[in-house]
């Protein structure tokens, strides 16, 4: 089997062998795209992602590891440019469910994961994520990319990939805690302010 | 479960791509590929496109064997003149022993009952977005307080302020602020104001900001500055590509809560100046007005630097930074990507 790395050097004497890599990963460029910013934000992504690329293949020099996140990255770049569709996506999420009526945080959550209202809260607390944080945890849990994977696609410092996805989790877990419990914490003290 | 799973989970019913869609996508994808067959093969006279092709193609392998040249060029060096690991500069040592020395002097505040160890933090850090195909870096700033009651059982109170766009040039936090609807603050209401809660359990429960210890029992970490620093190279274990940085990072972060006793503030000074590679920065650096000694920590590739500042009279951090040393996501080296300061005060009540 043609590792991804030779299908694009056959590519460059028949450019139809390229194909191989659509089918390879278009569904999963399209399902990473979907479910950050819808349907019809992902089609679009999808087939321009392997436009993109074919017309970039001559400077891909990388191993066949490398074309994924590389793929990745197209998309990602091309996902910033669908930052509305996707703050759509997840205000329209946001709305979708009551709030969840619970106190005990993630354990709650788990119990709770075929309602519908988890995912309104999830929403939530994405949201409230700077979107450089976001990108790279949602890179790392929907796309699963590896660290390293998402630093190729991002073009950025391991490192830098490392703390965003330390800082994201901190304030998801802190977030979504916080929007778990926040109706004790009015039901058991009047509002006070600062 | 945990976080990674739950967000696994969140719309895992969403997005299987659609037979018709995706053969919508190879067509386009074909018909490019056909017309740069049609032209590769024509004989004589070529096209336009089959030009930029070929030329497309030759720039492609010069590079690769750039490239090639360059990483053998890196390992000789590497083997003949660089030392496996940088060692501490003397310089950062000193800074570092002081720093203990001046922790164990200064005795921390106490806090009478009915008074709180309010511990307020301002971080600023980097943003960045394409707006019309180029990339743009802007900086969002947040605050937070946290008050400590003088029985950590007792009801922990937190407020918890709204993130800002902000930056030097006002066009840039305008195009920030309509680039990023979600920074409207009413969107993420829920999560900011003031939180209340018992031994300072917000939300889940048990929160450990301290490697291995919660928060409000440091008791357990050895104030043996080696035991100290295997104890973090073991929890840190596998986590990134420099364990020196990592171990580094981690003291930061533990500093950074401002709420650790003075006997343990001085064991990870003087566990930091056992790691390897770190650097005396900036002996004048300014954090949110406070002026400071910073010490740094590359990463291996050059491309940040992760910097704390010590306020050498106290012993105190009073903040920390992170450097961009390589030009990336649109921001030139040399800018700070991001910073934490951090205050620590005694006060007689909360919100």
């Amino acid at each position: 089997m043609n590792t991804d790395a030779e299908i694009i050097e056959r590519s460059r004497y028949g450019p139809a062998a390229f194909g191989e890599l659509y089918d390879r990963h278009g569904p999963d460029i399209y399902r990473y795209a979907a479910r950050r910013a819808g349907d019809f934000v992902a089609e679009d992504v999808m087939a321009e992602t392997f436009l993109i690329a074919f017309e970039g293949r001559a400077r891909f020099t990388g191993a066949g590891e490398a074309v994924r996140p590389w793929l990745f990255g197209i998309a990602t770049n091309l996902l910033r440019r669908h930052h509305r569709a996707e703050a759509r996506t997840l205000r329209a999420l946001a709305r979708s469910g009551d709030r969840a009526d619970t106190t005990a945080g993630l354990l709650a959550v788990e119990r709770r994961l075929d309602a519908p209202g988890h995912q309104a809260v999830i929403a939530q607390a994405l949201r409230g994520l700077a979107p450089i944080d976001r990108e790279a945890i949602l890179l790392y849990v929907w796309a699963d990319l590896s660290y390293q994977d998402i630093a190729t696609a991002t073009e950025v410092p391991l490192g830098t990939v490392r703390s965003r996805i330390n800082r994201a989790r901190r304030k998801l877990r802190v977030d979504l805690n916080l929007t778990l419990s926040d109706k004790e914490v009015d039901h058991g003290r009047p509002a006070t302010a600062p | 479960m945990d976080d990674l799973q739950l967000l696994r989970e969140t719309r895992n019913d969403i997005g299987t791509v659609p037979p018709a869609t995706l053969a919508r996508g190879r067509e386009r994808l074909m018909r490019l590929a056909q017309a740069e067959a049609t032209a590769q093969s024509a004989p004589l006279g070529r096209t336009a496109s089959s030009t930029v092709t070929r030329l497309r193609i030759r720039r492609g392998l010069t590079l690769a064997s750039a490239a090639a040249v360059f990483v053998a060029g890196v390992m000789v060096a590497a083997d003949v003149v660089l030392p496996e690991r940088q060692p501490l500069s003397a310089e950062a040592a000193a800074v570092l022993e002081d720093a203990a020395a001046a922790t164990l002097r200064t005795s921390d505040p106490v806090v009478l009952p009915g008074q709180y160890l309010k511990i307020e933090t301002k971080a600023l850090y980097g943003s960045s977005s394409f707006a019309d195909g180029s990339q743009m870096f802007w900086h969002r700033i947040t605050a937070d307080q946290l008050y400590i009651p003088a029985d950590v059982d007792d009801e922990w109170v937190w407020n918890r302020e709204a993130d800002v766009p902000t930056d030097a040039a006002p066009d840039v936090v305008k195009e920030a602020a309509r680039l990023q609807p979600i920074v409207d603050p009413k969107s993420y209401a829920a999560l900011v104001g003031v939180f209340r809660a018992p031994g300072g359990a917000f939300g889940d429960g048990e929160q450990y900001t301290i490697v291995g210890a919660p928060k409000t029992d440091t008791s357990g970490l050895p104030r043996d500055p080696k035991k100290l620093l295997d104890k973090i190279y073991d929890h840190t274990r596998g986590a990134g590509k420099d364990p020196d940085l990592e171990a580094f990072e981690t003291i930061i972060e533990s500093l950074r809560t401002g709420i650790i006793p003075a006997d343990l503030r001085a064991a990870f000074y003087e566990a930091a100046a056992l790691i390897p590679g770190v650097e005396v920065m900036d002996r004048q650096a300014t954090i949110d007005g406070r002026t400071g000694v910073a010490l740094g920590k590359a990463d291996p590739g050059q491309a940040f630097r992760q910097d704390i500042i010590i306020d050498p009279a106290s012993g105190l951090v009073i903040g920390e930074q992170t450097v961009i040393l390589k030009e990336s996501t649109g921001a030139p080296a040399g800018t700070i990507e991001s910073w934490t300061a951090v205050h620590t005060s005694v006060v007689n009540s909360a919100p």
